[in-house]
């Protein structure tokens, strides 16, 4: 990681030219989120990653309309907010953080989707109708960052309010996506369903459609499908049975995949708090 | 001697059983709608590790969240089979037991919290009583706020609503007699179809605490809000009496102090939230239509006219509800 922050400085030194400029900032961000991801220890990126940050909101404020940048900003911002900070006033600023670089990408990539925080539930579902399956990678990045400020703000109406929208976008990923996707728009679509009982009007039995199908699509190797499946399904409708058979299969599966590792590991880290709290729960 | 003798083993058998009993640990199961995460479970989780704690051990609270022990009146059989030893409800949920709690949500009974408060000096205890009489206590009351009309279309006199198409919850007999009064007839539904109606038409008019509102994402359809407190949303904690009578009279005390205290809490900070989640509506696009004094006063008649026919109906006590408006300075 240093040889890279080594590269991005002398590349910024040097004043290249733009184009050479964005590329290799392109370049490191996505080295970076690989190197990130790809990692076994949660606590080494936890302490090392605040200054790559720092260093990838330079290049943002060289390049504030690259829209690669920014999602890939957004999505590095909102990991660290919503999977390595503990939740509070830090992981709250962080996380507004990542959604500003989502929503920027957005309107980078679309201007249809400038302002987005603005809009109404009816505008929003407006504008995912025209939207394309090339436009999957940008909403992606915006419903993945706009549901990290959601996480992190989750006692503050304003925010409940946006799932909704959130919820909307994710839907219609799916349906851009028809059999592409890697399940990650499922399981979103599984916890935006297990948020509510049946009683008031929510879809405990869509919830478990999704994260099945987050399961299979996943080839059951993003062990954090099996630890939402286990924390939002199964203990919203009381299954301990599939709930514990979900968070030992997390603790039996070896942690290291491809662009998996850091987030496997903390999903084992959560599967074993679960499985501990569980006793009580159940 | 041998008398002696006797009594000293008597003695000694007794203290040895009310060792034993006071060494089982007594759960009490507690089911509820409200689903986990929520503010309300989370205050509660907080209150059962502290009478955990203050027990030592010797009486546990277990929660059932998000209706998964069934609706409330399913909880109520499991509760007198001893499947199930306590419950969170709405006042309507539980009406069937002690009819005194529907006057909690009479039409405009109160104007604000601090009538609510006030009134609640007097009505809270002898709820409490009614509830006992029927082998029920009652561990913690608390206001969620109050309810107001929303809608899909703008609703600023009665005559728009009673063109409108407006919900109804499964067993509210106030609610129904109100709209009654009022020239509504309403549609009657379950919770949980009040969403799907809103997309379909079914509906397009609909009461609740704008919390809720927010929470069950009924505000990606409903525009309007009808800026008149219609009625008072009480929650209610209840044991059954048998469990409770299990716990010793220390641990009994013990458990009515933290949840109570945990109640108060939040009675205080739901309308607070709710202040929060109506700025929220506000902010999402809900336009708030500020009645007339003329409307205003017109549906406060209707509410004080239908309160005559439900007494007269003897649908409550007569004296519980002098009681409550005595306590606010509005007897007659």
């Amino acid at each position: 990681m240093a040889r890279l922050t080594l590269v991005l400085l002398l590349t910024l030194a040097m004043g290249g030219c733009a184009s050479v400029m964005r590329s290799a900032q392109q370049g490191l961000a996505g080295q970076l989120e690989a190197g990130i991801l790809n990692h076994d220890d949660p606590e080494t990126v936890r302490s090392g990653l605040p200054a790559y940050l720092i260093l990838l909101d330079g290049a943002i404020a060289k390049n504030p309309a690259d829209r690669e940048l920014l999602c890939t900003s957004a999505k590095l911002y909102g990991a660290f907010a919503g999977s390595l900070l503990a939740p509070g006033e830090r992981a709250k600023l962080l996380a507004k953080r990542a959604w500003s670089y989502g929503a920027r990408a957005a309107c980078a990539g679309d201007a249809r989707l400038c302002e987005l925080q603005s809009r109404d539930f009816d505008q929003i579902e407006a504008l995912l109708k025209d939207t394309e399956s090339t436009d999957l990678p940008l909403l992606r990045c915006v419903g993945e960052s706009w549901s990290g400020w959601i996480q992190a703000n989750a006692e503050d109406w304003n925010a409940v309010a946006e799932i909704p929208k959130v919820k909307a976008m994710f839907e219609r990923m799916l349906v851009l996506e028809r059999d592409s996707g890697d399940g990650n728009v499922q399981l979103y679509l599984g916890v935006l369903n297990s948020l509510l009982p049946e009683a008031y009007g929510g879809k405990p039995k869509q919830a478990r459609e999704y994260f099945e199908a987050a399961l299979t699509r996943s080839k059951r190797r993003n062990l954090m499908v099996h630890v939402l499946y286990a924390e939002r399904y199964a203990r919203l409708v009381f299954e301990q049975e599939l709930h514990d058979k979900l968070l030992n299969e997390v603790l039996a599966a070896a942690s290291e995949a491809p662009g998996l590792t850091l987030i496997n590991t903390l999903a084992k880290e959560r599967a074993k708090v679960l499985l501990e709290s569980g006793k009580d729960y159940f | 001697m041998h008398s002696l003798n006797t009594i000293f083993r008597a003695m000694g058998a007794l203290t040895l059983s009310a060792c034993l009993l006071a060494a089982q640990a007594q759960t009490l199961k507690i089911a509820t709608l409200v689903p986990e995460g929520s503010g309300w479970m989370k205050e509660m989780r907080s209150a059962a590790a502290e009478v955990k704690t203050a027990t030592a051990g010797r009486v546990e609270l277990k929660f059932y969240p998000g209706g998964v022990m069934g609706d409330e009146s399913t909880v109520l059989r499991k509760m007198k089979l001893g499947q199930l030893q306590g419950g969170a409800f709405a006042a309507n949920e539980i009406a069937g037991v002690n009819p005194d709690v529907q006057i909690y949500g009479l039409p405009f009974l109160f104007a604000n919290k601090a009538e609510a408060d006030q009134a609640r000096t007097k009505l809270d205890p002898m709820i409490r009583d009614g509830f006992l009489a029927k082998g029920f206590v009652v561990l913690g009351i608390t206001g969620g706020g109050f309810a107001n009309l929303m809608s899909t279309k703008s609703i600023a006199t009665m005559a728009e609503v009673r063109n409108s198409k407006v919900w109804l919850p499964n067993n509210d007999r106030v609610g129904l007699m109100s709209f009654q009064e009022a020239g509504v007839s309403p549609v009657v539904l379950s919770m949980s179809d009040v969403y799907p109606s809103l997309q379909t038409g079914l509906i397009e008019t609909a009461g609740n605490i704008p919390a809720a509102t927010i929470a069950f994402q009924w505000h990606t359809k409903l525009k309007y809000l009808f800026d008149l407190p219609i009625t008072y949303v009480p929650g209610f904690l209840m044991v059954e009496k048998r469990a409770f009578d299990r716990v010793s009279a220390e641990d009994q005390g013990q458990l009515r102090s933290i949840i109570g205290a945990a109640f108060v809490r939040m009675n205080e900070l739901n309308f607070a939230d709710d202040q929060r989640a109506k700025e929220a509506l506000i902010k999402q696009g809900m336009q708030i239509i500020t009645p007339s004094p003329e409307e205003a006063k017109a549906w406060r008649e209707v509410g004080a006219r239908a309160i005559e026919k439900m007494k007269a109906a003897g649908m409550f006590s007569a004296e519980v509800l002098q009681a409550a408006q005595s306590a606010m300075g509005k007897s007659k």
